[in-house]
């Protein structure tokens, strides 16, 4: 089973939700553990899981479904979420702002308590089973504002913020993901809340946990710590020389 | 005690004055950007902001800063207060720049931790920071030791030391390298040779008698704190650069706002003392004639300023544009309330773009064609260039399959890529825009080149944009000053104008989002960004300060999302965090901490918003 250490009481909500068939949207900064968390609930709930990372050009046929022409002539071909529809299954649409909102429309019959998925192009109508339920994340934050959400897709989900692990966790997290030891993991755990301690003010992003298994793993694998961090804290943060400069030596002055 | 710290500090410098490797100097201007991450990143407060501590070339201030602190030699300390931490301007006390360069991060990342609770343990406070700092960060220890060898070597050998300050030698030596370990500092007649790697214990002038740095009742929650802590900053900047946002040349009318809110706010303190306060900080603004004025008026302060005469360089294009205003305690919306005067400076003969601006305008320029995809394929179309293979075969699928579906959008065009983006840029110019910044700029040459940069960056994308500025004289006028409508191209008479904007009245912030929303609202583009560039909370003569101003530009906030409009907050104001969330929602607004960085921050900004 994949691994999830649990920050607070996701693990009860997402049960609830899904016990209750409602709709689910994470908020959280990228790299905090919103789709590790997904998976480790599908596994958890023996349900198969249909993921799908939005983008602008994302249409509503690239989830609902298409026809295709085949040898023998044309056939229809389920998207993921019809697929998870039929299935029974959870479909996890990661980063939903980035989808267009026209997009997201077809959501909407699913997310109230008809819970069906009008196919056009096929004529059918498709009655979610209990088995279904959808996740939707999303990174909130200046950058998304325009984005945004219409109002009366969010108010269609419960939703949960998730944040970077506690200190602790995160540790945890680093020595179970890399296979460090304990001591190197608590360096990069504090490493990673100086760095987190410029967002906004010198840094657009936070130092997410994904880069710190990403450093730990570098470490692990034997390259020398600094390099690791630089490669993998510093230079994914920024393009700024100066800024790069400041986050060396924040690097040096947390490891021993 | 005071006097010996005193005395060994001045020491320091004498000493830094006679022990000076100008070839290895390090000067703290190159390395300030670098120190303010480290300093923020190892858990600095973020509000802090590192100057150098040095007479600015400003003549009155030095002579004020003489005044003040003593002699001019006092001010190449290092030393924190709650608002700024102060670095020598020059390290040049060792033989290699490298040493230097390590003496500056090593004084930074020890100006972490708090300051010395008193003068009293401030030797063993010293110590103590240094023991904390090594043990957090324990990348800093071999940095720490060679700065500890190299200044070992400059120090005074105990041997030849009379055995009285000898003894505080040796006690020195110890604490160096032993931080932590040394209990006293054993008197002697004289102070020891000064310790560089340390911090000053205070600021130079605080040593006034009943200075105390840290009270301990005083915790920051505690409102009084926040009145005597703004007086303390005062001071602080008498003697050096003056902070920011809250310059001492001209008056920050929201702080006397404040203040006075303050006064009426706080009853968990006798009302008399809390005058005496407020009197006190308003002194500090070196008026006191006002000072005289609000205490004739009571507890509350009111007062016109010398306002400049209505100024004739502005044509008024049109006058007599009535608004509504909301009245949160009678929670209805005035008709009618405010008056809007659109004027347009006549005296802004077209200008170039100011040669301080254009490499930088360069670069945005570049940065901000990429953001618009040049040309792109349009999908779906009714007529193009080519067919759509994608729709063609949907079509075709479809029919096959027995679906009834038209022929229509089976083509794709290639069309210059517009990005169906409207924005208006609303600028508050009123009088606080009048405060200086540091020596060189004031908050209105720091909007002033904003617009600039603004107006450049998106010129290279072809959104559509317009700008203007306003200002106000209670409800009648509200002063809207355009600087470039949507219809017009940016072009030199546009610069000209950005080239005359000046400080006005005051902000009565509603009004002027009202008017932008309704211009914005008119405006075809699928997203519209009502761009709102603040330095202060919404103010104004009459009631408008407080809690009135606050609820009626929210009001305005609150409408113009339900026109479809996206308003956002983009301040220099480092209080903002206090009100903007309750104005624009957490997501609405940022803080720009350094106004001089507003000027490149703002189109960055921009570019991140409609990415
Ligand atoms: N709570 C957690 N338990 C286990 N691993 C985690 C946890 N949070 C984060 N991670 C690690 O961080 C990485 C990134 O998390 P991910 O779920 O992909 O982030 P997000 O979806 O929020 O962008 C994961 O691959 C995993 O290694
Ligand atoms: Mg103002």
């Amino acid at each position: 089973m994949v691994f999830y250490r649990p920050q607070g009481n996701e693990i009860a909500l997402f049960e609830h939700a899904f016990a209750n068939r409602l709709p689910l949207m994470i908020k959280g900064p990228t790299g905090c553990g919103k789709t590790r968390f997904v998976r480790y609930m599908a596994e958890r709930l023996e349900r198969p899981l249909y993921t799908v990372a939005c983008h602008d050009d994302l249409t509503a046929a690239d989830l609902t479904g298409r026809h295709l022409i085949g040898e023998g002539g044309t056939f229809w071909s389920d998207g993921p979420l019809t697929r998870a529809v039929r299935e029974g299954a959870i479909c996890y649409l990661d980063e939903v702002v980035e989808a267009r909102k026209d997009t997201t429309v077809v959501l909407h019959p699913l997310t109230d308590d008809r819970r069906i998925l009008p196919l056009e192009r096929t004529g059918e109508t498709l009655h979610a089973p209990n088995g279904f339920m959808l996740v939707v994340s999303y990174n909130p934050g200046y950058q998304n504002l325009l984005k945004g959400m219409k109002p009366s897709t969010r108010q269609r989900f419960v939703a949960i913020t998730f944040d970077f692990p506690r200190p602790a966790l995160e540790v945890e997290i680093l020595q179970e993901e890399a296979g460090i030891d304990r001591t190197t993991a608590e360096r990069l755990v504090q490493l990673a809340n100086c760095l987190r301690a410029l967002k906004d003010h010198d840094l657009e992003e936070a130092a997410s946990t994904r880069l710190l298994v990403y450093a730990a793993t570098l470490i692990a694998s034997g390259l020398d710590q600094r390099e690791a961090c630089r490669a993998a804290l510093a230079e994914p943060l920024t393009d700024d020389g100066e800024t790069l400069n400041a986050l060396g030596e924040i690097i040096d002055a947390n490891l021993a | 005690m005071e006097e010996q710290v005193g005395a060994f500090w001045h020491r320091l410098i004498t000493r830094l004055a006679e022990h000076r490797y100008p070839q290895a100097a390090v000067h703290l201007e190159s390395v300030a950007p670098l120190l303010g991450i480290l300093f923020r990143a190892l858990g600095g407060d973020g509000g802090l902001e590192i100057c150098a501590a040095e007479a600015e070339p400003h003549r009155a201030r030095r002579k004020w800063l003489q005044r003040l602190a003593g002699t001019g030699d006092r001010i190449a300390l290092a030393w924190r207060d709650e608002r700024t931490l102060r670095l020598p301007p020059v390290l040049d006390c060792f033989p290699e720049s490298a040493l230097n360069r390590d003496l500056y991060l090593w004084l930074a990342a020890l100006a972490v931790q708090r300051p010395p609770a008193s003068f009293g343990d401030w030797f063993i406070h010293s110590q103590q920071m240094t023991r904390e700092t090594l043990s957090r960060f324990p990348g800093l220890r071999s940095r720490y030791r060679r700065l500890v060898d190299a200044h070992l070597c400059l120090r005074p050998d105990p041997e030849r030391l009379p055995p009285e300050e000898a003894r505080q030698e040796r006690a020195v030596r110890q604490a160096l390298q032993s931080p932590g370990q040394v209990t006293e500092l054993p008197p002697a007649k004289r102070p020891p040779q000064p310790v560089p790697l340390w911090l000053h214990p205070s600021p130079p002038q605080a040593a006034a008698p009943g200075y105390r740095e840290d009270d301990p009742q005083m915790t920051p929650s505690d409102p009084r704190n926040r009145s005597l802590g703004a007086r303390k900053r005062k001071r602080g900047e008498r003697v050096a650069m003056p902070n920011k946002d809250q310059g001492l040349i001209t008056i920050r009318m929201e702080n006397i706002f404040s203040w006075s809110e303050y006064v009426k706010v706080d009853r968990s303190t006798d009302e008399e003392e809390d005058l005496d306060r407020a009197q006190t900080a308003a002194e500090d603004l070196d008026r006191v004639a006002l000072a005289r004025d609000r205490k004739a008026s009571g507890a509350r302060l009111r007062f016109d300023l010398d306002l400049p005469a209505e100024s004739e360089d502005d044509l008024i294009l049109r006058d007599g544009l009535l608004l509504p205003e909301w009245d949160w305690k009678r929670r209805s919306l005035l008709p009618n309330h405010c008056r809007v005067q659109e004027l347009l400076a006549s005296e802004a003969p077209p200008q170039p773009l100011p040669p301080h601006l254009r490499r930088t305008a360069k670069r945005l320029r570049h940065q901000f064609q990429a953001l618009t995809p040049a040309r792109v394929w349009q999908h779906g179309q009714p007529d193009g260039q080519e067919v759509d293979l994608d729709a063609y075969l949907r079509f075709v699928t479809d029919r096959r399959a027995g679906v009834n579906t038209h022929a229509d959008g089976l083509y794709r065009a290639m069309r210059t890529g517009a990005r169906d983006l409207a924005c208006l840029l609303i600028a508050d110019l009123s009088l606080s825009t009048d405060t200086w910044i540091n020596d060189q700029a004031r908050v209105i040459d720091v909007i002033r080149d904003s617009l600039y940069l603004f107006a450049e960056s998106l010129a290279a994308t072809g959104d559509a944009f317009a700008m203007l500025g306003f200002s106000s004289r209670r409800r009648d006028p509200i002063r809207i000053h355009q600087i470039k409508s949507f219809a017009e191209t940016y072009s030199a008479q546009v610069r000209g104008r950005i080239q005359a904007i000046k400080p006005g009245y005051y902000t009565r912030m509603g009004a002027a989002l009202r008017y932008g929303a309704d211009l914005l609202a008119e405006q075809p583009a699928g997203r519209r960004l009502l761009l709102l560039l603040s330095d202060g909370k919404p103010n104004d003569l009459d009631k408008y300060e407080g809690r009135y101003g606050i609820e009626d530009t929210r009001h305005a906030v609150q409408a113009a999302r339900r026109l479809g409009l996206t308003p956002f907050c983009v301040t220099i104001d480092e209080r903002g965090n206090d009100y903007l969330p309750y104005l624009f929602g957490t997501g609405g607004y940022v803080v720009i901490r350094h106004p001089s960085e507003l000027p490149t921050r703002l189109p960055l900004l921009y570019a991140r918003l409609t990415a």
